[in-house]
């Protein structure tokens, strides 16, 4: 396979059986329509495309700057294309909520505007929010902006109708499926494919599935979020229900290591949904069914969101010397020295001063000869072993003398002979009037 | 049925907001609108604060936002517990010193005249300057007058990000962090007058990312200042913690749910002639903000606080918290709603009922529910036993001004049983800038008494807001 544009790879994805061990379905044959297999890893690559091939080259000329709302797939996508036709890509959202697609799209050179959040005392006669403002700006001519409008821009629509859609009639053999059930973000891909698969079989049902109000599930509206969307219009759907981001993870849990699929939460809803709901159908089912759903993208970009709502997933090994594993005896038998004494002893053994403090706080004051070895790094050191001699003293200060006595005892623990903290900390030395330079 | 938003309401305000007699009795004596305030509630919502800051290690001082509330017996309880009060304006100041709050606990912010500068340099309070050209005009008053040095901290504004740009609104208030030279400038020209305590700022958001990008940008104000040999002490982070007011999120999320489908015009409307709270409808497409106050946060008070204080600097990969501790700052707050959670409440007789309308003996500026946006619902205390065919009804509330516009809510409001007039309407949970934040007397209508009530043993007792004093009937505790 030879192309001359990576963008020319964007579509004809594959649509792979779910095996029935898996789903428990009896009458219905379920797909997955691989959108993560598109070259920027999401179904939003072909919407991206879709909105400015056309547009690229004038945008070029006039060096006009890609716009979009979004946080995530679309801005990825758009970020991409945008850097390959040499024009600047910025987002604006307010809702970049995943420190990966964040980090990823700084990488490709996006500039990322976050809009401020709810003013807390409240002006009701401003109706007029900082987004209405952003988008009169964007949308005036001539204003040096490619304004993408991915929620009202039909193109994102067209992108499936033309594509998504009749792909899966073809995969199934030119027939369209029974059920199709999408989540809905833009709800460009799910009115796009609705639309395409009703054109050829009128009797198709479509499922839309939104997020909780209050929950969270990247890429996808909450019930009241997608009247806002101006592609989204209430009669492509059969039913809506709402999937919460506890059922995403299960689903996406069940896509990762059951099916050989590496879905993002939003394909996970997907096929949680979309099982949900064919459960009911399948108990009257008596004659083979077939159903689709999407598979929006990968699972990479979202371990941060799978361990704040998952730990258990991502258990850790114990680790050796850790101030965490500590036992109330230890630290009550931790050594601490006072402000005078600290001072005699550094004045006759000269021990070894750690200051646990971050360098931006050690930078601007600390004891004079100490060494700045901040307490993650400290800790992180500590796993291979005491870093220093056992024959040299060790003083370890912190702002209140709290933290310092954990690694004291710690060091203790680990065999070290004479470590002691600084009672009260840098804050009790500078309030007994001690001395704190800055090299 | 009008979907209902149940305020939380716990503890003490609870306790008396069920002692119907009591409340009658103090509107039958007091009128018609009541203020009642329940002080002692103030000294525990200070300690959970405290406790907060303590448990990342901090030292510092909760401001009280003064003009949340005008109420004496919350300022005088505040006397008691080991609070500051932020002031911002000459009044409050002068409330506040007779309050027997010491100048060391006073922090004067805002626009200031020049008699509030005057009498805030002259007593030795810390002064929250907005601007270079205030820090100036209160040199030169110091140096005129030979008053004492004076303990400043500048408000900074206009914060940068890394990474991503946060956006803000725009401040009129604050020394932009952009060009700080004015600032150091002011400050080392008037060793003599101003003594360098901190940097401050104060947004009015309840976006945690903007707030960490300004505590960072203070925390570099800081580093700065030290570079140019001042001694800064502490960082000011201002107030906006929030309050949660609902006690179910279910009823928030369908409340707002319906209001979406009313202005779609899916539903009959669940407001006055409609009103969509900022959200209207252009071709079927929902438009616009909703603007009103998130009633339900999950997140609010102490508990956002602690949120800010574990969010990472970007710039140093550290929670915030500990990098204020690292720099040894203390951390200073101002928070003027959360302090007063579950403070108070404002109790309103019921006058006329005729077609789902409910007119009360208040108005829209004494129970100032719409002007900050907070939606709830009231709470009905009955005069008498009710009928027995009585079930719950919807209606919608009126307020005592020959104005179209003077609702107290333009939402319709459920209640369990039709009002009769007698009744009293109970708004509770409203002691923050709800109350007498914008009462005035319009058309000479009275305006609202404030009581301060305290438990006394399984008893409630109270006096005139004026005349409590933390002793005030508690002679047998000495």
């Amino acid at each position: 396979m030879r192309y001359d544009s990576v963008t020319d790879i964007i579509g004809d994805t594959p649509l792979v059986r779910i095996d029935e061990a898996v789903h428990g379905l009896r009458h219905i044959d379920l797909y997955a329509k691989m959108e993560l297999y598109n070259p920027f890893g999401s179904v939003k690559d072909r919407a991206a495309w879709n909105m400015v091939r056309h547009r690229l080259a004038d945008a070029a000329d006039r060096g006009d700057t890609v716009v979009e709302l979004s946080s995530g797939n679309t801005a990825k996508a758009l970020a991409v294309i945008a850097g390959m036709h040499g024009l600047a890509f910025r987002s604006v959202t307010n809702r970049m909520r995943i420190p990966e697609v964040k980090d990823l799209l700084l990488l490709l050179g996006a500039q990322i505007d976050e809009l401020p959040g709810r003013s807390e005392c409240l002006d009701p006669a401003d109706t007029d929010d900082p987004l209405t403002r952003m988008y009169h700006t964007v949308s005036a001519a001539g204003g040096g902006y490619l304004h993408t409008d991915q929620y009202f821009n039909d193109l994102n629509v067209q992108a499936h109708l033309r594509g998504t859609g009749p792909e899966i009639i073809a995969d199934l053999g030119g027939r369209a499926p029974d059920y199709f059930i999408a989540c809905v973000g833009t709800a460009g891909s799910s009115t796009g494919v609705a639309r395409a698969l009703r054109r050829h079989d009128p009797n198709v049902t479509v499922v839309g599935l939104v997020a909780g109000k209050s929950d969270f599930i990247p890429g996808i509206r909450d019930i009241d979020e997608v009247h806002e969307v101006g592609l989204f219009d209430p009669q492509v759907y059969d039913t809506i229900e709402a999937v919460s981001s506890d059922e995403a993870i299960d689903g996406l849990l069940t896509l990762v290591r059951r099916c050989g699929t590496l879905a993002g939460p939003t394909g996970g809803g997907a096929y949680q949904g979309a099982v949900r709901y064919l459960r009911g159908v399948d108990a009257e089912l008596t004659e083979r069914r077939t159903a689709v759903f999407i598979v929006c993208d990968r699972v990479e970009s979202y371990l941060s969101y799978l361990r704040e709502r998952r730990p258990e997933l991502f258990r850790q090994p114990a680790r050796a010397h850790s101030v965490r594993t500590l036992t109330g005896d230890e630290l009550a038998a931790a050594r601490t020295v006072d402000v005078a004494g600290a001072r005699e002893w550094i004045e006759q053994e000269q021990p070894l001063i750690v200051d646990l403090r971050s360098p931006f706080a050690y930078r601007a004051l600390h004891l004079d000869g100490s060494v700045n070895i901040v307490d993650d790094l400290f800790e992180e050191m500590l796993r291979g072993g005491l870093p220093f001699s056992r024959r040299r003293p060790v003083l370890l200060v912190c702002p209140v003398g709290e933290k310092s006595a954990r690694y004291a005892a710690l060091l203790t623990r680990m065999g070290h002979p004479d470590a002691r903290s600084l009672s009260g900390g840098v804050i009790a030395w500078r309030d007994a009037g001690a001395e704190l330079v800055r090299d | 049925m009008a979907p209902s938003l149940q305020p939380r309401v716990d503890g003490d305000l609870r306790s008396i907001l069920d002692s119907h007699d009591t409340l009658h009795r103090m509107v039958d004596t007091l009128g018609s609108p009541l203020n009642l305030v329940l002080p002692d509630r103030l000294a525990g919502n200070v300690r959970d604060f405290e406790t907060t800051l303590r448990a990342y290690d901090l030292g510092g001082t909760v401001y009280f936002a003064h003009k949340a509330n005008r109420s004496s017996a919350l300022v005088r309880a505040l006397a008691t517990t080991g609070a500051g009060i932020d002031v911002a304006s000459l009044g409050e100041l002068q409330h506040a010193l007779g309050a027997g709050l010491g100048p060391a606990r006073i922090m004067a912010t805002g626009p200031k005249s020049r008699e509030f500068l005057w009498l805030a340099a002259r007593t030795g309070v810390t002064v929250g300057a907005d601007s270079v050209p205030e820090l100036a005009e209160l040199a030169g008053m110091v140096a005129a007058h030979g008053l004492p040095r004076v303990r400043v901290m500048a408000r900074l504004s206009g914060f940068a990000s890394t990474g991503t740009t946060v956006l803000s609104r725009a401040s009129r208030f604050g020394v932009p962090v952009s060009d700080l030279d004015p600032l150091w400038a002011v400050l080392d020209e008037h060793r003599d007058q101003l003594d360098f305590h901190g940097a401050a700022y104060h947004l009015d958001t309840n976006g945690l990312p903007e707030k960490a990008a300004a505590l960072e940008g203070c925390l570099e104000a800081m580093a700065e200042a030290q570079r140019r040999g001042l001694s800064p002490r502490a960082i000011d982070v201002g107030g906006g913690f929030g309050v949660n007011y609902l006690a179910d999120s279910r009823e928030w999320e369908a409340w707002t749910t319906e209001l979406t489908g009313a202005v779609l015009g899916q539903r009959p409307p669940i407001t006055w002639d409609g009103h969509g709270y900022g959200l209207r409808n252009e071709g079927g497409r929902l438009r616009g903000v909703l603007a009103v106050y998130p009633a339900y946060r999950a997140v609010a008070g102490p508990a956002y606080l602690d949120r800010l204080l574990a969010t990472a600097s970007t710039a140093h990969r550290r929670p915030l918290g500990s990098l204020v501790l690292d720099n040894l700052y203390d951390l200073h707050l101002e928070p003027g709603r959360a302090l007063l959670d579950q403070c108070g409440a404002v109790l309103t007789r019921v006058e006329e009922v005729r077609d789902g309308l409910v007119r009360v003996a208040a108005n829209s500026n004494d129970v100032a529910l719409e002007a900050h946006g907070v939606l709830m619902d009231p709470i009905l205390v009955p005069r008498g036993e009710p009928r027995p065919d009585d079930g719950p009804v919807g209606v919608h509330l009126a307020g005592n001004l020959c104005l179209e516009a003077d609702l107290i809510t333009r939402r319709r409001v459920p209640l369990p049983r039709p009002p009769r007039a007698g009744d009293l309407l109970v708004f509770a949970n409203t002691a923050g800038y709800l109350m007498d934040f914008s009462a005035g007397s319009a058309l000479m209508q009275p305006t609202a008494r404030t009581v301060a009530a305290w438990r006394h043993g399984g008893d409630w007792r109270w006096c005139l807001d004026e005349r409590y004093w933390p002793v005030t009937g508690r002679e047998e505790t000495g």
